[in-house]
């Protein structure tokens, strides 16, 4: 039984002490940022492959059930609080075999999609609907024109290189440098999310058609074009009006899940986090972002439905899922920043909520170097990865080869992704395989009382049981349980993407490489004398 | 040493030795424990411990009656009842590092507000558990052939390692300011003081002391290409050193924060950096910043800090294997 106490009642002495970077407000904005307030597949993707799924329940879902991984994830962080996250609480329990290929696999070469996802996100949510909104709003179709050429695979390719590039100088000058800009990223965000809620709420559904129609004009698009949708969508039996479905409103969750599965990703920096090791901090960083982040999505959710009403929803859904091209505004998916411009019809307006969404896609490119470049800082220091990832730069202090490794390694990745078309099919891949990695985690988080005691009762967490239960086994059961079937879902419902042959033999060829991998690299260390496990096994202290 | 290349057997007369170095215990109990064992557990012939044994806090354990005590630890007041609770307890804090004392309400006011009396505490509680790690060692390594060098580090009471001097110890051996045999080949030299910190610890010195302390001992060394420098602080801007910069001026110091973000620097000494760079013996030992741990390259010396987690009851290390002219491979463990 533990309470507050009043004041301190311990003697202390002259020591050197510990004192991290990160504070935990940058660490709750980092996993808002992280948790993607752009991210737009939801609102697009659900309406059009899940009729009769609500939006909103099925974002509030996805965020409730996420709430035990991320409680899971709070008692791991107090338990373990250094960076490397995931691949640090997995190897910690199960050992590095399970630690490595997972954490591998799910995040090391998959993240590598959400680089080239960054710069679609880029390209496609931030410079396109830039000049896209500039020529609507302005009526100058030479804009429209430059908006257009940032949708072309060639356009969305050279964004996503030039992005990833930038990302990649901006870390290696130094882990402070982006801390100082994340607070620009994090009030152009925000300013940028409130006025697309602003404009949403103070919209109707008629007054949506009427700018829908003049801004399409004023951007060299035909006239009615609001009508011209609808009746091209019933033309393709497209049901504007279905009847409500549990199964589809379930089936949402997942998708918003690519976004509120990101609520911990500020374990990877737990080294770096001040006060990491506190509860307090660690219930306002992973918990309090899930929540707000959930409940703004919801929103956006709610306000977007309220704009463009239910039928016109599915219409836009339709653009997206069923390729319908009456759907479309200059073959650009009717996005909600999208509307939100054609509702503003200002150009300030445009260039306001532009800016959000550029400064948030480059921040997710940032996440990836962030989180991954440390991982791999980590399995290297293990002896896993080749000692060169780990060299950290005695000028710039960061693991430049780490960074300029995973830039290389990204631009395969961005080429395949916006070349090969059965690859697009692949996105939510990546929420598959992050949403493993999470699974195992939280798993880990249920039996580290028992597979890893001493360090558990040390934890300050220890306290905390139903019963005689560790409360963390049983939110990491109920995390692990609730998680893997959002990612089983991924493997057996189309309408998530991932049931096809190519989906299957890419998430397994990459689990199946990075297994081989952890053996191989093994046996060549214990050929020079070096044993890999004596990275994770903990000395028996008796 | 990346498995990318291709591995050179080592030439099968040549003995090897296996070196296995932690640093910054803080007092704890499971630290050190696991240190000592980690001879075993790791295959090494030799053990070295870079500094800072004593603890940092101390927690009266208060006695409320014959059955129910309180105690203070990481910002709450825990209730203890009986004494099953009381030994979890104990192992709690043994684990983090910090001391107990069961006392009267009365003696804790007595002690709370008298900083002699705490300093007295400190030094008392330090000895104790310091003597009991002696013993230990002794136990488990005798007839092992495996010798554990100690060193004391800035944040250790001068009074408190005089304990280590006089314990008469067969294998664990305290080194500081002193040569050693490490093996047939190898020496090592060791300075536990650090340059000045915000903290005013009571063993540290001005840079410049601490230069002439370091070369006062290599200066002696015949052979320092085949030497190991065993210096509790690392060298300056080495990635060895890096954390938030301090404002020296408030107590306890702050972090110094610049457009909304902390300074970074590098805090260890110029005057280490400056005999590795001098010297370039085989291989520099060092601990101080918890969390700058890694390895580097000064020259031909092997640079290594293995960071410390003693708070989390994880044994942060480097294992070293040695050649007679090179470190053949390192590797960073947390056990």
């Amino acid at each position: 039984m533990a309470v507050a106490a009043a004041k301190p009642e311990v003697f202390t002495r002259n020591t050197s002490g510990l004192v991290r970077v990160m504070s935990p407000y940058s660490a709750f904005i980092y996993n808002i940022l992280t948790m993607g307030l752009i991210f737009p597949w939801t609102y697009l993707w659900a309406p059009g492959a899940l009729p009769g799924g609500r939006l909103v329940w099925g974002i509030l879902l996805a965020m409730i059930f996420e709430i035990p991984i991320a409680l899971t994830y709070i008692w791991l962080s107090t338990a373990l609080p250094r960076s490397g996250g995931d691949y640090v609480f997995q190897s910690r329990v199960f050992g590095g075999g399970v630690g490595f290929s997972v954490v591998m696999s799910g995040f090391v070469i998959w993240i590598l999609q959400w680089v080239a996802l960054s710069g679609w996100l880029l390209a496609y949510l931030g410079f396109a609907p830039l000049f896209l909104g500039l020529g609507g709003t302005l009526a100058n179709p030479s804009l429209t024109a430059i908006g257009v050429w940032f949708t072309t695979p060639w356009g969305i390719i050279i964004v996503s290189i030039l992005n990833a590039l930038l990302a990649m100088v901006l870390l290696v000058s130094g882990f402070k440098n982006y801390v100082k800009f994340q607070y620009v990223m994090w009030y152009a965000t925000l300013l940028s999310f409130g006025l697309m809620l602003y404009l949403f709420f103070t919209a109707s559904p008629e007054a949506f058609a009427q700018k829908l129609d003049a801004f399409v004009v004023a951007s060299g698009g035909g006239p009615n074009f609001y009508q011209t949708a609808i009746d091209a969508a019933k033309a393709a039996s497209i049901d504007l009006n279905p009847p409500f479905s549990l199964l589809a409103t379930l089936l949402i969750a997942p998708i918003a899940w690519t976004s509120l599965q990101w609520a911990t990703y500020s374990a990877e920096q737990n080294g770096e986090i001040k006060g990491a090791r506190s509860f307090q901090n660690q219930i306002v960083i992973i918990l309090g972002s899930l929540i707000a982040t959930g409940l703004l999505l919801a929103a956006l959710a709610a306000a977007f439905q309220h704009a463009i009403g239910t039928e016109f929803l599915y219409v836009a859904g339709a653009g997206y899922w069923s390729g319908l091209d009456a759907g479309k505004f200059n073959g650009v998916y009717l996005w909600p920043n999208i509307v939100a411009m054609a509702l503003a019809g200002s150009p300030i307006i445009v260039v306001l909520i532009s800016l959000g969404y550029i400064l948030n896609a480059f921040q997710i490119v940032n996440n990836c170097y962030i989180g991954m470049t440390r991982v791999m800082v980590a399995m290297s220091l293990d002896r896993l990865l080749p000692e060169w990832v780990s060299r950290v730069s005695e000028r710039l202090h960061t693991p430049v080869n780490a960074h300029v490794a995973y830039f290389l390694a990204s631009i395969p990745v961005i080429l395949v992704y916006n070349l090969w078309g059965q690859w697009t099919a692949l996105t939510l891949g990546v929420t598959f395989a992050c949403g493993y990695v999470f699974v195992i985690t939280a798993l880990a988080g249920a039996l580290m009382p028992f597979r890893a005691k001493a360090l558990y009762d040390a934890s300050p967490g220890a306290v905390y049981k139903f019963g005689n239960i560790p409360m963390v086994t049983v939110f990491g059961l109920i995390g692990a349980l609730v998680g893997g079937v959002m990612v089983l879902m991924f493997m057996f419902y189309s309408a998530l993407g991932l049931t096809s042959v190519l989906a299957y033999q890419v998430v397994f060829g990459i689990l199946a490489v990075s297994i081989i991998w952890y053996f191989l690299a093994k046996m060549i260390q214990r050929s020079r004398g070096i044993n890999v496990d004596f990275a994770f096994k903990e000395i028996p202290p008796e | 040493m990346s498995f990318f290349r291709r591995s050179v057997s080592p030439k099968s007369t040549e003995k090897l030795t296996r070196v296995f170095f932690a640093s910054d215990f803080h007092g704890s109990e499971r630290i050190f424990r696991k240190f000592i064992n980690a001879a075993k557990h790791y295959e090494a012939d030799v053990l070295v411990m870079g500094g800072d044994v004593v603890g940092k806090l101390a927690i009266p354990v208060i006695r409320e009656s014959n059955v129910y005590y309180r105690a203070h630890l990481m910002g709450n007041t825990e209730r203890l009842e009986g004494q099953a609770d009381l030994q979890n307890f104990e192992d709690r804090i043994g684990t983090l590092g910090y001391y107990s004392k069961i006392m009267d309400e009365d003696e804790y006011q007595a002690i709370q507000g008298d900083a002699t009396a705490v300093d007295r505490l400190f030094h008392d509680l330090a000895r104790e558990r310091l003597a009991t790690w002696i013993e230990l060692a002794e136990t488990r390594l005798a007839g092992s052939g495996v010798k554990c060098f100690v060193i004391g580090g800035n944040d250790d009471d001068p009074e408190v390692l005089e304990l280590f001097k006089t314990a008469n110890a067969q294998s664990m051996v305290f080194c500081e300011e002193k040569e050693v045999e490490i093996d047939d080949h190898h020496t090592m030299i060791s300075v536990g003081f650090s340059n000045r910190t915000p903290w005013k610890t009571p063993r540290e010195v001005d840079d410049d002391d601490l230069g002439k302390m370091i070369e006062g001992l290599a200066s002696g060394v015949a052979d320092t290409q085949h030497a190991i420098f065993n210096f509790h602080v690392p060298p300056v801007d080495s990635t060895l050193d890096t954390c938030p910069m301090l404002d020296w001026s408030t107590n306890p110091p702050t972090q110094i924060v610049k457009g909304g973000q902390a300074v970074m620097h590098g805090a260890g000494s110029k005057a280490v950096r400056r005999a590795i760079e001098t010297h370039q013996p085989l291989l520099s030992l060092h601990g101080h910043i918890h969390e700058s741990g890694g390895v580097i390259k000064i020259g031909r010396t092997t640079s290594v800090n293995p960071g410390s987690e003693y708070g989390e009851g994880v044994l942060r290390g480097c294992l070293l294997t040695l050649a007679r002219d090179e470190v053949k491979h390192y590797q960073l463990t947390a056990g």
